[in-house]
């Protein structure tokens, strides 16, 4: 069993837990006496006898909640059934209604049955948002794109946590996850902060992705060697992540993939950012939407290092040589080192020790990564790219219940 | 009452009643140390096959009062277990005396005298937790980590107890037992990798004002731990301070514990310029590192790198193997050290360091790239001097050019 919760079924007990990522009993009110704990330890082992819950929703929205929302007129724009948009209580279309996630509250039964979806279920679900909503291009803005996904793949990933899933269902819904929350990661870098926080992304991403590596300590998986590398790209730096890969079988060790993510570790662990930049422009758009946050810092740090290392009189750094290193247009380049402090002149930059300030005075949001980013993405597009949906289609048919759209992939145009 | 005392060989032959009354007058006197060998599995009475019962709990309450009985009777459910080979049950017995000690102790108001029993329970209870945990993995059953997750939360519902303490005079103070509670939470943590939890327990600890007044042993303990934190968290310079208090305070009967201190702090000192001496490594039997100081100690990359996957396993599974991969840096500049005695000049042609390490195979380098190395070990402050791009030349200082390691940073 991967995840172990402790049940217990009245609903006055069960609470949302933040250890075992799960619902559990353990004492959270305060009203709890302390004494009780004794019988608590009781319960616990009762429970843990309890067979987990399994869900028998066989649709993407249980009945009840449909209704529900649909009275309300809580439905999100894009589950509505065309043509009844203008209606007084528009209807749902159960073909695209998804179940929304709602925050597990006292008194509220979060183990029913039929409220949950079992794993083939939620992995079709996913399917469907990732395949039909996420890289719709008719669906406009993005960003509400991205909050109705993001809003319902953690209602999936909370279905999974209640009925204690584990198996390639599992961690087909969570490769799936993360990849999407790191592309999401890159695409609305540069949206305003209601619209996109990249801190609730990363907590979803890290949480997603050590689940997913939890997932992948026994047995075999396909896509292991690529989540691992984009584990290790997206957090660079980290000595958690780095010692987990070092303690990785030496077979996935090997793998072409992470044998590159480490390798841009190392250049960052040996302070050589021009190694790191160098390997970047091997990584694949993915890959490289993973690595895209720190790219900033680690221009930054190259600059701050040649500032001291070249700070002389009468030298100078050719900008088209800098902005090779950095792999930025020589514009961007120019831009850069004046955010910092350092003189441009003309085709020449001038490092200099003192003039060097860490603190951009410029807003850096419109840095733009063309070469080891964005060029990329046209490349992969008509490409049989691993991260694409369509390859994973084969590991686990979702096609049976969705038929994916070739040309929907194709025509879409974006990396989805 | 008449008191019989029974020396350790006698122990292990005694009765269920002369033990239980054992335990009785150990409570009543309140003597903690004797209580705590009474419940402790250092002491002989657990190899009593007397003492090993499946329902002990009927003749435990014919002597002793509620908590105690309660906690006795699991302990010796516990033994009979042990006898069994079942860790599983033994870790479930040993919480049930965990949380009945605690039942007691809470009661104990501005009195400390049990602080020796919880160290004896709660040390037992992480053994359990790790041996129930081998045992589980070798069915193929239970999560790594979740045994010993839930004895850490059973030693921190001891922690609140102690550091709640505040009425207490600091004689009579709970508060003595927050170290060595520290210490085992950092072993679980450690252990389960879960290193950010010892974050808020090391402030407890720097705010107590008993800090330096606890055994040198659990301060050993707890600067060990500290100092592995530190390293982690890459900061050398306290991580070398704690390891050095443990190393050199650690008793030198305890050479398995000294050697464990060494396995960290020798590559902190290394990164900080210190070598090893090969007496040092030999009276130890750290080898492994042997190589590794002397490629750093020669510049020679290629050594290092052999020497590292060498012995890979062994630095992977001490968590070291990321802070040796620092000594790169280091052996660049040792390494560029020997390319300017042998140039002999103040102005070195790039192309030379470029020579120096595509003879030591570095990879895919090139001129931007021992631009980049050099800048680094510029700002440093490992070289003294600047880069001079138009004419490919590294100009360096006249006087010391290459600081002493020691000095830099």
């Amino acid at each position: 069993m991967k995840v172990i919760f402790l049940f217990i079924f009245s609903p006055k007990t069960v609470y949302f837990c933040r250890f075992c990522r799960g619902f559990c009993s353990r004492g959270r009110g305060r009203g709890r006496a302390q004494g009780t704990r004794w019988q608590q330890g009781q319960l616990k082992e009762e429970c843990q006898d309890e067979s987990e819950p399994r869900g028998t929703c066989m649709r993407m929205c249980p009945d009840r909640e449909l209704r529900e929302r649909e009275a309300q007129k809580r439905l999100h724009r894009f589950e509505v059934l065309p043509g009844t948009e203008k209606d007084r209580l528009p209807r749902a279309d159960p073909a695209r209604t998804v179940k929304e996630y709602s925050r597990p509250a006292a008194g509220k039964d979060c183990v029913r049955a039929h409220d949950l979806r079992p794993p083939s279920v939620l992995l079709e679900t996913v399917c469907y948002l990732i395949d039909h909503v996420a890289v719709s291009p008719s669906l406009q803005p993005w960003t509400e794109v991205y909050d109705f996904v993001f809003d319902r793949l953690r209602s999936v990933r909370q279905d999974m946590i209640i009925q204690r899933t584990s198996g390639p269902e599992c961690v087909a819904v969570l490769e799936k996850t993360v990849r999407f929350l790191i592309y999401a990661s890159y695409r609305l870098r540069d949206e305003p902060l209601r619209l996109y926080d990249p801190r609730i992304n990363d907590t979803h991403l890290q949480e997603s992705l050590s689940w997913l590596l939890d997932c992948y300590s026994h047995g075999q998986h396909p896509h292991q060697e690529e989540m691992q590398a984009l584990g290790l790209l997206y957090n660079l730096g980290s000595n958690r992540a780095l010692q987990h890969a070092l303690e990785l079988p030496e077979r996935v060790r090997e793998a072409p993939a992470i044998r590159l993510a480490l390798a841009v570790n190392r250049a960052h662990l040996e302070r050589n950012p021009v190694r790191l930049l160098r390997l970047a422009r091997q990584l694949d758009f993915l890959q490289s939407c993973a690595l895209h946050r720190h790219l900033g810092a680690c221009c930054r740090d190259l600059l701050l290092l040649y500032s001291h290392a070249y700070s002389s009189r009468n030298c100078r750094f050719p900008l088209q040589r800098l902005a090779h290193i950095l792999a930025l247009e020589e514009s961007q380049a120019a831009w850069l080192c004046q955010a910092h402090g350092v003189t441009v002149d003309r085709e020449w930059v001038v490092f200099s020790k003192v003039s060097y300030t860490e603190a951009p005075t410029k807003d850096l949001r419109g840095l733009h990564f063309c070469e080891l980013v964005d060029s990329k993405r046209e490349a992969h597009c008509c490409q049989d790219h691993p991260w694409m949906c369509l390859r994973l289609a084969i590991f686990v048919d979702p096609c049976i219940i969705f038929p994916i759209s070739l040309k929907l992939l194709i025509v879409g145009g974006g990396v989805f | 009452m008449n008191t019989v005392v029974f020396t350790k060989d006698q122990m292990a032959h005694i009765t269920i009643n002369q033990y239980l009354q054992q335990v009785l007058e150990a409570v009543e006197t309140r003597d903690g140390a004797f209580c705590g060998e009474l419940l402790s599995f250092k002491h002989p009475h657990v190899a009593n096959p007397r003492l090993q019962l499946p329902n002990p709990e009927e003749k435990c309450q014919q002597v002793l009062e509620p908590p105690y009985d309660e906690m006795v009777a699991a302990h010796l459910r516990c033994t009979y277990a042990v006898s069994n080979h079942d860790f599983v049950e033994a870790y479930r017995c040993q919480t049930v005396v965990v949380q009945s000690f605690l039942k007691a102790f809470q009661a104990h108001k501005e009195e400390n005298w049990a602080l020796p029993i919880m160290f004896a329970v709660t040390l037992d209870l992480r053994i359990f937790a790790n041996s129930a945990e081998q045992q589980l993995q070798k069915k193929g059953k239970g999560k790594v980590g979740d045994m010993l997750e839930k004895a850490a939360e059973q030693l921190m519902s001891c922690f609140r107890v102690c550091a709640s303490d505040n009425r207490a005079g600091i004689d009579d103070s709970k508060k003595w037992g927050m170290l060595f509670l520290i210490n085992q939470l950092f072993k679980i943590y450690f252990k389960i990798n879960k290193l950010h939890l010892c974050k808020p327990l090391i402030r407890a600890i720097d705010s107590s004002n008993l800090k330096d007044e606890y055994s040198m042993a659990q301060r050993v303990t707890y600067k060990y731990y500290v100092g592995r934190k530190a390293m982690f968290d890459s900061d050398f310079k306290l991580a070398e301070e704690f390891l050095s208090f443990a190393f050199q305070h650690c008793h030198r009967s305890c050479q398995r514990n000294k050697r464990m201190i060494l396995i960290y702090l020798l590559p902190v000192k290394m990164l900080l310029g210190h070598m090893p001496t090969h007496q040092l490594l030999r009276k130890y039997d750290l080898m492994q590192f042997a190589e590794v100081t002397r490629a750093v100690s020669e510049g020679n990359l290629l050594l290092l790198n052999d020497a590292l996957a060498k012995h890979e396993t062994f630095f992977i599974r001490c968590g070291i193997f990321l802070i040796l991969e620092k000594l790169k840096v280091i052996t660049y500049r040792n390494l560029f050290k020997k390319v300017y005695l042998l140039l002999k000049t103040h102005q070195l042609p790039l192309d030379a360091f470029l020579v120096s390490l595509k003879m030591m195979q570095v990879e895919e380098v090139d001129i931007d790239e021992v631009q980049c190395i050099l800048a680094n070990l510029i700002y440093m402050g490992h070289i003294k001097g600047y880069i001079s791009h138009q004419h490919q030349k590294l100009v360096v200082s006249k006087q010391n050019p290459f600081p002493p390691l020691s000095t830099v940073s």
